[in-house]
């Protein structure tokens, strides 16, 4: 569905001199340096995929997405969505595609969300038994009834992002750009937005690209991510691979029920211990969680415990900050 | 056609909504409206005509210029300017639509609402303080009607041009507004052309500012009659079409300008 192989963009910015005589020499300078916003991307991304597009601020993630929704031309490389080049023929193409940029909205601000829906129906050329058919279908799934009727304005964040979501599904697009689709929810509508994906990319075969800071996001959504750093892919593949690789030690938090002087077992190391709580740090490949539970009550006296899977968010934070990725 | 006929409707349900905005510009254009009225008459004294324009044309032509204040939006318009600052054309980008029909469906809305809402209730309000001179045939209507329509036209291409600066100029606002006022100006809305300089009223010839306002107000006063009506409309018209296609070539220069060097 999407082939991008060694994609560049680079901008140029006018070199800035500093101090007062050097922005006279900035405005007549024809010095640029060259930022590599994206440099050297490539990856496939096959039809019906759900695919988590991940980075800090600034790794050149959205600069990638408006090439690929064909805002931006690239500077080299070749990409290609559905055989076509999205620059190209730009009206012909992004009426295949769609598009939730969390942050903003399509919808149009004054109007009542329904007239948003039926603008969007005829702009696309949707014929009407298919609208209303994908209309009913959404307003279930989406629960937006109660808002249909009420200006995009009034909306309530959550309610804004069920609307542009179904606005942008309208015309069964083969392919669907999610850009922060969760920003701001609360629990509750966070997870009514990834059943909804979800439901979008099984049932109806769409294939998703999201972007987003949000892990847990893509932990309950996607098979695969793409992580991008400076503008070079640092990793494609699943995130439990990544979490076995870089990720952290699981834990076990053991709540003794008598004092023990020595509470080592084999295949785990005691983290810390206070009273009669003991941590044990392991890894998946050394013991299971149950094993260990086993060879623990087996020797102690257990009142309580837990375990504690390692934190995904911190291993992509150690894998930023530390470029754990880059050789 | 039937995308443009409903993103029109919406358009208007949309500017509808601002019904306490329009209104209020109004009561300003009209007690503005009175104030012209005031200085123009002081300015007349004895004399009963200034440059073919009698007392009561004059009455006529400051209502008519504060009535249509809104339907042309002749002190400025920056929509299509914020959208491109604020990055809500992207969105419009990713919509399978010209850019170029969609400001232009959008305002058929705008100045149908401002029309209806500020420009004939002025009219109403003024023809109860004031004597108005009114076209007297049916077929003089009709040439109103056509100039409305085409001073219209020509007030968004221009308004259109001047608001794609924003794709080149990190801050076109300053720009638009020395455009809006030099248009205000030039196309007759502060003052009637006819009481300009020969010299003035010559090189505006070769300037669209007098196809927006002027001449819809020459035609509707009965200043011009017989063919020039013909002449003036199609002088219109052709400013009309010309300043559109500018338009949609400046626009597709500044898209392709935006994708290959980015935002």
């Amino acid at each position: 569905m999407i082939t991008v192989q060694n994609l560049q963009k680079h901008f140029k910015l006018n070199k800035q001199y500093r101090g007062a005589w050097g922005s006279v020499r900035t405005l007549f300078s024809r010095e640029y340096e060259v930022v590599k916003a994206v440099d050297d991307i490539s990856f496939e991304v096959a039809r019906g995929e759900l695919v988590g597009y991940l980075g800090p601020n600034g790794a050149g993630k959205s600069t990638t997405i408006k090439m690929l929704t064909g805002l931006l031309v690239p500077s080299g490389g070749e990409l290609a969505v559905n055989g076509r080049l999205p620059w190209r023929d730009r009206q012909a193409y992004v009426a295949r595609i769609g598009a939730v940029f969390g942050q903003r909205t399509t919808l149009w601000w004054d109007l009542p969300v329904i007239e948003s829906l039926e603008l969007l129906q005829h702009i696309y050329h949707v014929p009407n038994g298919r609208f209303r058919q994908n209309l009913a279908d959404f307003e279930t799934m989406l629960e937006l009834k109660p808002f249909l009727n009420t200006p995009v304005r009034s909306l309530s964040l959550g309610q804004r992002m069920r609307a542009d979501l179904c606005a942008a599904l309208l015309h069964d697009p083969d392919l669907l750009f999610l850009d922060e689709p969760t920003i701001g929810l609360d629990v509750v509508a966070k997870e009514r937005i990834r059943q909804f994906i979800r439901h979008v990319n099984r049932e109806r075969g769409t294939t998703v690209l999201l972007t987003t800071h949000d892990l847990s996001d893509v932990q309950k959504l996607c098979d695969r991510v793409l992580i991008i750093d400076r503008g070079k892919l640092l990793y494609d593949g699943s995130l439990d691979a990544l979490q076995t690789r870089f990720g952290g030690r699981r834990e076990l938090v053991v709540d003794l029920a008598e004092p023990y002087s020595d509470v080592s077992v084999a295949g785990a190391t005691v983290v810390a211990r206070e009273n009669g709580r003991v941590t044990y740090q392991f890894t998946r490949e050394e013991i299971g969680a149950s094993e260990l539970i086993g060879r623990l009550s087996q020797r102690f006296r257990i009142q309580d415990l837990a375990v504690r899977e390692p934190d995904i968010e911190a291993t992509v934070r150690r894998i930023y900050e530390e470029r754990l990725l880059e050789n | 056609m039937r995308v443009f006929w409903e993103m029109t409707k919406r358009s208007f349900q949309r500017y509808l909504t601002y019904r306490a905005a329009a209104l209020a510009g109004l009561a300003t254009n009209f007690f503005f409206g009175l104030l012209r009225m005031a200085i123009l008459l002081a300015l007349y004294g004895e004399r009963p005509q200034v440059a073919g324009l009698t007392v009561a044309d004059v009455i006529t032509y400051s209502a008519l210029s504060q009535a249509l204040i809104g339907y042309l939006s002749i002190f400025g318009w920056y929509d299509l300017m914020n959208s491109v600052y604020t990055g809500e054309i992207g969105s419009d980008l990713l919509k399978p639509l010209g850019l170029m029909r969609f400001w232009l469906a959008q305002d058929v809305g705008r100045a149908l609402v401002n029309f209806l809402l500020r420009g004939v209730l002025i009219m109403v309000a003024f023809e109860l303080v004031v004597d108005l001179v009114y076209p007297q045939t049916a077929v003089s209507w009709l040439h109103v009607l056509c100039t409305l329509i085409l001073g219209w036209l020509v007030s968004f291409g221009f308004r259109f041009l001047v608001n794609l600066a924003s794709f080149w100029s990190p801050d076109a606002r300053g720009m638009g507004r020395f455009a809006f006022l030099s248009a205000t100006f030039f196309c007759g809305q502060l003052m009637p052309i006819r009481f300009f300089p020969d010299w003035l009223q010559g090189w505006l010839q070769f300037t669209p500012f007098p196809a927006m306002f002027n001449t819809t107000i020459e035609i509707y006063l009965g200043t011009l009659t017989g063919t020039a009506v013909y002449l003036a409309l199609l002088n219109q018209l052709l400013w009309a079409i010309g300043l559109l296609l500018v338009g949609q070539w400046v626009l597709q220069t500044a898209v392709r300008r935006l994708v290959i060097q980015g935002g």
